[in-house]
């Protein structure tokens, strides 16, 4: 088949399906509680044009980045320090092996009474999400260094500095950006998991609302719009791409030699 | 003998294998004394121990018994003036051929106008104009060879120890590198002060074409089955072809044929 012709195959089977989706949901008057395409798309004008969507989409962008660069600037250096020395990984081992079985959105709880419903809280389930993949991929990487490559160092004259700045760091940036999109990308579902339930607490106080997954709680249990709702998910899986997008346009500038 | 640089004095050296436990005899009581200034080649059979022994003078790894000497120092590290050479070049991937050049200067704290003239000398040198932006995986063989040799002689060091530089190469690259070898040892002419070289090969021609002694190494377990002295007229390169070369090939070659087959033996039985 052509490539003109399957394109076509695939655009019309998509509209087929759309089209068969808005009929079952209005022919069936199931508007309150099933979402379909029209409707998505009414609500998700709607919100993008008042602004709330936007809002609430740089909270929670803000508090990704932020806590994503907590758990970078954490998680590298140590990772970076379990991989080199034995008895750093000896000491760090257990406590990192048992936290990072701990589910991030299980820290909610514990993070709401600590840092309050307004936004900390979610900013630390974040940064506790982005860490261990940091800190796993940097010790996995420190400990792959190529050994000629450091003998080539010491041959040539550097000192440990050099060494850790000049030969280590470099070798494990590729595993690092590895890292970095696992770590977004879970980062990204936390977030959104631990707005989720922040949100739920801040509309029983009646407060405002503050990212992507208190505008999904307020839009349905306030609002009761379920299209708002999923162009809302809609939004969330095409942010994560693009960011994900983002980060390997990045690793291919920044380390051209890494390209393969 | 007064002049020498290097002295390795009934090194032995023992590995003790992660996978099985055993330990491996890599080199058994090496007797060894190297005047500076020559050109040593060390042949032998895969598993022979010449990347152990090269190891040892680099400082990379220390001897289980005996000593190695050198200018009369134990040596318990490797140091700028023992420069090497990797069989895989071991050049940094995320630095361009500048970059790695300049490594060693660097290192030793030469400023950045005079290490990148070095760097930019080294490159005319070996012939590497008008690369020095690419980054190793954009070069060829013969070009990231090039490019490990001027790194190593960026810092001049007073040995350089190469392990089977010239392993991965075609025949002609092959050919024009050797030359050029010889040419920035000082084959032609030798200066005083001029470089030792040791030198890793498993092609025996290449051995007796270089060489001014060639070591043979015999296997499990690693020691000197012969040295032979290489009379040949410098420069070298005008000796490829001549029957004294043939025939100074032929007589390592008598000497290596059954190790080497005993090897290739070995490999099968693993
Ligand atoms: N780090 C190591 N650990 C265990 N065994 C080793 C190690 N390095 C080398 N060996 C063993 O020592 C012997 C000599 O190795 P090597 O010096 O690399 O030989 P060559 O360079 O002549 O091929 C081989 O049997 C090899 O398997
Ligand atoms: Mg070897």
């Amino acid at each position: 088949m052509s490539r003109r012709r399957s394109k076509i195959l695939v655009v019309s089977a998509l509209a087929v399906l759309l089209l068969a989706w808005e009929g079952a949901v209005v022919l069936t008057g199931a508007q309150a509680s099933w979402p379909f395409p029209s409707g998505i798309i009414r609500s998700g004008f709607a919100i993008t044009a008042d602004g709330t969507l936007l809002v609430a989409l740089a909270g929670s962008l803000q508090r990704v980045i932020t806590g994503f660069l907590v758990g970078a600037l954490v998680g590298i250096p140590t990772g970076i320090a379990m991989g080199l020395l034995p008895w750093v990984n000896l000491a760090m081992r257990p406590v990192t092996e048992s936290l990072r079985s701990i589910a991030p959105i299980a820290w909610i709880p514990l993070a709401i009474l600590w840092l309050g419903v307004q936004g900390n809280a979610a900013l630390f389930v974040v940064a506790y999400a982005a860490v261990f993949p940091f800190i796993l991929n940097a010790a996995q990487a420190a400990r792959a260094v190529d050994r000629n490559h450091l003998r080539a160092a010491r041959a040539l004259g550097a000192g440990p500095g050099l060494i850790l700045r000049a030969v280590v760091v470099p070798s494990t940036l590729p595993t690092i950006f590895t890292a970095a999109r696992i770590a977004l990308a879970i980062a990204w579902s936390s977030i959104i998991a631990a707005e989720l339930a922040l949100g739920v607490k801040i509309e029983s106080g009646g407060r405002s609302v503050a990212g992507l997954g208190q505008l999904m709680v307020a839009t349905l249990y306030v609002k009761r719009d379920v299209n708002a709702l999923v162009f809302g998910m809609l939004v969330i899986g095409l942010v994560s791409f693009l960011i994900d997008a983002v980060l390997r346009r990045l690793r291919d500038t920044l380390l051209p030699w890494a390209r393969r | 003998m007064t002049d020498s640089i290097l002295k390795i004095q009934a090194v032995r050296k023992t590995y003790v294998s992660v996978r099985t436990g055993d330990t491996i005899e890599a080199l058994a009581g090496i007797d060894l004394e190297v005047p500076a200034g020559e050109f040593l080649a060390v042949v032998g059979p895969s598993g022979c121990g010449k990347s152990t022994l090269l190891s040892l003078v680099a400082g990379f790894t220390q001897p289980s018994a005996g000593e190695v000497l050198y200018r009369g120092q134990r040596v318990t590290g490797a140091g700028p003036e023992r420069g090497v050479m990797f069989q895989d070049y071991a050049l940094f991937p995320w630095r361009t051929v500048l970059g790695n050049i300049e490594f060693g200067p660097l290192a030793r704290g030469v400023a950045l106008t005079q290490r990148h003239a070095r760097a930019r000398e080294l490159i005319r040198l070996v012939g590497l104009d008008g690369f020095e932006n690419r980054y190793p995986h954009e070069l060829s063989g013969g070009m990231r060879q090039r490019c490990a040799l001027a790194r190593m002689l960026a810092n001049d060091p007073e040995i350089w120890l190469m392990d089977e530089p010239l392993a991965a190469v075609d025949q002609q690259t092959r050919t024009i590198l050797q030359d050029e070898l010889l040419r920035l040892w000082g084959d032609a002419a030798r200066r005083p002060g001029a470089p030792t070289v040791i030198f890793v090969t498993h092609a025996i021609d290449e051995a007796v074409l270089l060489a001014d002694r060639v070591v043979v190494l015999a296997r499990r377990p690693g020691r000197i089955k012969a040295v032979i002295d290489i009379p040949l007229p410098r420069p070298r390169p005008a000796q490829r072809g001549s029957p004294q070369f043939a025939a100074l090939v032929a007589q390592v070659w008598d000497l290596i044929r059954d190790e080497a087959a005993k090897a290739i033996v070995e490999e099968i039985d693993r």
